[in-house]
C-alpha cells in the first residue's frame, strides 16, 4: 500500500495550508499555533479573512443585553453570560459591538454607517491579527504568508502590509521563497461568483494577472500556485449550481435535484496545465475538500469549518520539487 | 467597496456562501428509508425465538431505548454539522485510534453483511413473492418456478451481486442519478407498505387460514397447509400459547432495533443538509423519523396479529426459528409480505407489494454504498486508507474508486452469506455491530462538552442544562447505558443469534483486524515523518 513517495536525503519542508477562516477568531489563533504544532516550517493563509457578519449586541435598559444569533435572540443578564457570548461569536467569526437602542436604531437607518462599522471592524481584527502572529511567531523561523480572498476587500487587507513586520508576511500578488529553493505566486480574487463579492474579474482578466506572476517564477518545477480560486472541474470546486438573479442566490433544481458542477476557474485550470507547478493551493469552495492530480501538479482544497471553530489545513511535505507526502488535518 | 445592509439586529455583508442540496425533509425521509420498512426478522425470528414476547411492545420499548441516543446524535450533528458522522464525532472525542477502530470494523467491514443482506432480501422477500404470487393468482406453475429459484442459493447469490453492482454503476455514474431513482424507490416503497397494511387489516384468523391453504396449494400443492403446519410445530415442542415473558418482551427489542438504529444515519451527509446546525431540524429529522417509523413497525405488528392471530405466528416463527418444514411453502418461510400476498386474490396487490420490497431491498444496497463510502474517503485523506480510495472522479463527482472497492470486498461476504453453514446466523451481527459504534458515539455525545468544549459551547444545544450538568452528557450516559445493554444482549442471549464459536470469530476478529490496521499504518507513515493523529487533534488556540 502506498501512502508516501520515497524518501529523499534532503531535509524537506514542510507546509501547512488553510484558508477561508472568514474573522473567526478561535481558528485563526489555531492557525498561528499550527506551525508549531504540527512542526511545519511555513504556514499558509489562502485568502477570505474577513468576516461576514457583524452582530450588534444592544444594550437594554436594565442592563442586560440581547443580541441575534443564528435565528435566536439571546438574552444576557450577567457579565458571565455576555462574555460567553462573545466568545461564540468570535468562534463563529461574526464581529461584534455594544451598542444601546438608540446607536442601533442610527445605524441600522444607514447603510453608509453600516459599512463603516464592517470596515473598522475587519481593519481592527485583522491588525490584532498581525499583532498576534509577530508575538507568537517571534524566533521561531516559522514562516507565515497571507494573501486575501475574493470576500476580502482592498482597503481592509491593506491592514495586514505592515512595515517592518518579522512573521507575517502579505503574499498577495508577489512572488516569495517559502525555502531556499521553491517560491509561491499568490492570487487572491476570483472569477464571478453569485453573491457578487467585493474581489471578482472575468476569466480573462484572471489568466492575464496569473500570467504576469507565473512570469517571476524562476523555476516552475518547484513552484506553488498558490490561487484562492480553484482550477475548474478538478473535483476542488464541486458545489450546487446557483440561479445567479436571486438574491440570496438559490440553488437550481432539475427534475427533483440539485444540480452540482464545478465552479472553479478554467484560467486557473490552464494555467497549472501550461505551467505544471508542484503544487496549487486553493480554497473558497468550503464543501469541496479534495485533493487532485492534474498532470504532474498536487492540487489541494483543505475546505473550511471555520463556524465550527475547527481549523481544517493540510500538510505538505516537499523537497527538491517532489511532493513526498500530505495529510488533511481538522485541528 | 462592500455592500452592506441592515437586517433586524443583525448587520450582513455580500460574500459568497455555502449551499446545502439536502432539505431536512429529504432526510427525514432517507432515515425512514434506511430503517427499512420492510426488514422482517422482528416478525419472524421473535414470535419463533421468543415465546411469550410481545411483537408490539418489543418494537415500542426498542424506538423508547433509542430516544436518547436520537437526541445525542441531534446534539452531535448540530454541534458538528458536516459529512462523516460517527467518524467524526468519535475522532473529535476520542481520537483516531478509538475512532477508526470503532467505525471501521462494526461499519465499514460489517455493513458489508449488510450488502449481501440487501441482496438475499431483494431475492428472497422481493422476487420471490413477487413470482410466487403471481403464480397462485394467475395459476402459472412457471412464474411460481421462477419465484422458487429467487430461494435457491444460486438465485440469491447472482440476484445479490447483481444488486451490488447495479447500485455501484448507479452512484458511479452520478449521485444525481441515484437521487433521480430514489424518489421512485420512496414512492413504491411507502406505497407497498400500505397496501400491505391494508390487506392485513382486512383480514381475520376466520378467513385468513383458508386464504393461506389456497396460496399454499396453488404454490407448492401442499394439502391443508394450516393444520400440518399447527400440527408439525406442537409435534415439534413449539408452544402456540406461550404465558406472557418480560424477558421474551425485552428481548424483541435488539431484534426491533435492528431498523430503530438507523433513525441516526443522516447523521453521516449532515454536511449536505440544510439547517443542520438547527436543533429543530435535527429533532425532526432524526427523532421524528425514529418515531414515525417506530409506530408504523408497530402498527405492521398488530396487523400481522389481527390477520392471522398470534397462534399462526408461532407456527410462522417455527418455520424460520425451529426448522419445521412442515410451516414453510415449499421451503419458504411465511414472512409479513408472504403472509400479504397470501391474503390477497389480486395480480396487482401482489404487483405493488413485490415491487415495494424489490424497490426497498435495492435502496438498502444503495444506503451502505452512499454512506460507507464517504467514511472511507474521510478515512483516506486521514491516510489511514490507501489514497487511491479518495480519489473522486472529475467528471461525475463521484469517489468511484471507493464504491469499486467496496463492490469487490462485498463478494466474498455474498458468497460467505448465502454458502456457508451458520453464517446467516450472523445476520443480526450488523445490529450488533452499528449498536456499538451508535453505543460508543453516545459515550462521545456525553463527553463532547468535556473533550471538545469549544465545539460543544459554540453549538445551540449547549444551552440545555439540568441542575448544572449538560443535558446531552445525561441523554448519553442514558443512552450509553441503554443500547450497551443492547449490545451486551447480543453476546449472552443464543436467541439473538451471536453466541456461536464462530459469532465470536468474526466480532472479534473484525475488531482485531481493525485495530491492527490502524497501528500498522500508523507506524507505516510515522516512518515516513506522518504523524496521523494530525488529523485528528485540535490545535490549541492559545
Amino acid at each position: 500500500m502506498k501512502f508516501f513517495s520515497k524518501k529523499s536525503s534532503k531535509k524537506p519542508t514542510r507546509l501547512f495550508f488553510a484558508t477561508d477562516l472568514h474573522g473567526s477568531e478561535r481558528t485563526y489563533r489555531k492557525f498561528i499555533n499550527a506551525g508549531k504544532f504540527y512542526e511545519a516550517n511555513v504556514i499558509v493563509m489562502g485568502g477570505d479573512i474577513q468576516g461576514k457578519l457583524l452582530i450588534p449586541i444592544i444594550k437594554e435598559s436594565n442592563g442586560h443585553h440581547r443580541a441575534t444569533l443564528q435565528g435566536r435572540v439571546e438574552h444576557m443578564a450577567s457579565q458571565d453570560e455576555l462574555t460567553a457570548l462573545i466568545g461564540r461569536l468570535d468562534t463563529l467569526g461574526f464581529y461584534n459591538k455594544i451598542m444601546d437602542e438608540e446607536e442601533f436604531r442610527a445605524i441600522s437607518a444607514d447603510p453608509k454607517a453600516v459599512d463603516k462599522l464592517f470596515h473598522e471592524k475587519a481593519r481592527q481584527k485583522l491588525s490584532d491579527w498581525v499583532d498576534l502572529a509577530e508575538e507568537r511567531l517571534n524566533g521561531t523561523g516559522i514562516k507565515c504568508f497571507v494573501t486575501g480572498g475574493n470576500d476580502d476587500e482592498w482597503d481592509v487587507l491593506s491592514a495586514i502590509k505592515r512595515e517592518g513586520a518579522q512573521s507575517l508576511i502579505a503574499c498577495e500578488n508577489e512572488m516569495v521563497m517559502v525555502d531556499d529553493d521553491h517560491s509561491m505566486i499568490s492570487i487572491g480574487i476570483s472569477t464571478p461568483t453569485p453573491w457578487n463579492t467585493p474581489r471578482e474579474v472575468s476569466e480573462g482578466e484572471l489568466g492575464k494577472i496569473i500570467e504576469a506572476m507565473a512570469a517571476k517564477v524562476p523555476d516552475m518545477d518547484k513552484a506553488i500556485f498558490n490561487f484562492h480560486d480553484p482550477p475548474k472541474d478538478s473535483t476542488l470546486d464541486t458545489c450546487p449550481m446557483l440561479d445567479w438573479t436571486k438574491d440570496p442566490p438559490t440553488q437550481i433544481v432539475q427534475g427533483g435535484q440539485v444540480v452540482l458542477y464545478g465552479a472553479g476557474s478554467q484560467s486557473v485550470r490552464a494555467a497549472i496545465e501550461k505551467y505544471k507547478p508542484m503544487l496549487g493551493l486553493h480554497g473558497h469552495i468550503h464543501e469541496s475538500q479534495s485533493v487532485a492530480k492534474i498532470g504532474r501538479t498536487t492540487c489541494i482544497n483543505p475546505g473550511s469549518e471555520y463556524g465550527e471553530g475547527i481549523l481544517r489545513g493540510c500538510l505538505v511535505n516537499f523537497v527538491d520539487g517532489e511532493i513526498q507526502g500530505y495529510q488533511m488535518t481538522s485541528g | 467597496m462592500a455592500t452592506a445592509t441592515a437586517r433586524p439586529e443583525v448587520f450582513t455583508r455580500k460574500a459568497s456562501g455555502l449551499v446545502r442540496v439536502m432539505s431536512p425533509f429529504s432526510a427525514f425521509v432517507y432515515n425512514i428509508l434506511t430503517m427499512g420498512l420492510i426488514f422482517p426478522w422482528t416478525y419472524l425470528w421473535a414470535p419463533g425465538a421468543l415465546p411469550g414476547g410481545k411483537l408490539v411492545w418489543g418494537i415500542l420499548l426498542a424506538m423508547v431505548i433509542e430516544i436518547p441516543i436520537a437526541f445525542v446524535y441531534v446534539w452531535l450533528s448540530t454541534a458538528l454539522p458536516r459529512s462523516g458522522g460517527d467518524y467524526v464525532f468519535q475522532s473529535r472525542v476520542f481520537g483516531g485510534g478509538t475512532a477508526f477502530t470503532v467505525v471501521m470494523s462494526g461499519y465499514v467491514i460489517w455493513i458489508l453483511q449488510w450488502v449481501a443482506l440487501s441482496g438475499w432480501l431483494l431475492s428472497y422477500l422481493g422476487f420471490a413473492p413477487l413470482f410466487l404470487g403471481l403464480g397462485a393468482t394467475t395459476g402459472s406453475a412457471a412464474m411460481s418456478g421462477i419465484g422458487i429459484w429467487f430461494t435457491t442459493s444460486t438465485g440469491i447469490i447472482i440476484t445479490s451481486i447483481l444488486n451490488a453492482l447495479v447500485a455501484a454503476l448507479i452512484l458511479i455514474s452520478g449521485f444525481k442519478n441515484y437521487v433521480r431513482f430514489q424518489t421512485v424507490m420512496i414512492v413504491g416503497t411507502l406505497l407497498a407498505f400500505v397496501t400491505m397494511l391494508v390487506v392485513l387489516f382486512l383480514g381475520s384468523p376466520a378467513t385468513s387460514m383458508a386464504k393461506i391453504d389456497s396460496f399454499a396449494l396453488a404454490v407448492s400443492g401442499t394439502q391443508n397447509f394450516v393444520q400440518t403446519a399447527i400440527d408439525a410445530s406442537v409435534a415439534a415442542g413449539v408452544d402456540l400459547n406461550p404465558p406472557f415473558s418480560l424477558l421474551a418482551t425485552l428481548l424483541v427489542a435488539p431484534i426491533a432495533w435492528t431498523s430503530l438504529q438507523w433513525a441516526t444515519y443522516s447523521a453521516q451527509q449532515n454536511g449536505e443538509i440544510k439547517n443542520a446546525r438547527s436543533f429543530n431540524s435535527q429533532v425532526f429529522i432524526i427523532v421524528g423519523s425514529l418515531i414515525f417509523t417506530g409506530i408504523l413497525l408497530a402498527i405492521l405488528a398488530a396487523g400481522l396479529e389481527k390477520a392471522v392471530g398470534t397462534e399462526f405466528l408461532y407456527v410462522a416463527g417455527a418455520g424460520y426459528w425451529s426448522g419445521v418444514g412442515e410451516a414453510t411453502v415449499a421451503g419458504f418461510w411465511l414472512w409479513p409480505n408472504i403472509i400479504a400476498v397470501a391474503l390477497t386474490a389480486s395480480p396487482l396487490v401482489v404487483v405493488i407489494i413485490g415491487l415495494g420490497y424489490i424497490l426497498n431491498s435495492h435502496q438498502i444496497v444503495h444506503n451502505c454504498y452512499i454512506g460507507m463510502t464517504r467514511v472511507m474517503v474521510a478515512m483516506s485523506l486521514d491516510r489511514l486508507l490507501p489514497e487511491a480510495i479518495s480519489k473522486v472522479d472529475e467528471k461525475r463527482h463521484t469517489p468511484a474508486n471507493a464504491h469499486w472497492a467496496y463492490f469487490i470486498a462485498s463478494i466474498p461476504v455474498i458468497l460467505l452469506y448465502n454458502l456457508y453453514p451458520g453464517w446467516v446466523g450472523l445476520t443480526l451481527g450488523v445490529t450488533f455491530a452499528c449498536g456499538y459504534v451508535f453505543v460508543i458515539t453516545c459515550l462521545a455525545g456525553a463527553l463532547l462538552p468535556y473533550r471538545a468544549k469549544d465545539v460543544y459551547e459554540a453549538s445551540p444545544g449547549a444551552k440545555y442544562k439540568i441542575g448544572g450538568v449538560p443535558l446531552v452528557t445525561i441523554l448519553g450516559a442514558t443512552g450509553f447505558i441503554l443500547g450497551g445493554v443492547m449490545v451486551m444482549m447480543f453476546m449472552l442471549y443464543p436467541q439473538l443469534g451471536l453466541t456461536s464459536a464462530l459469532a465470536y470469530w468474526v466480532v472479534f476478529g473484525v475488531l482485531a483486524f481493525s485495530a491492527i490496521w490502524y497501528f500498522l499504518v500508523k507506524n507505516a507513515q510515522k516512518s515516513r515523518g506522518i504523524n496521523v493523529d494530525y488529523a485528528f487533534k485540535e490545535i490549541p488556540p492559545e
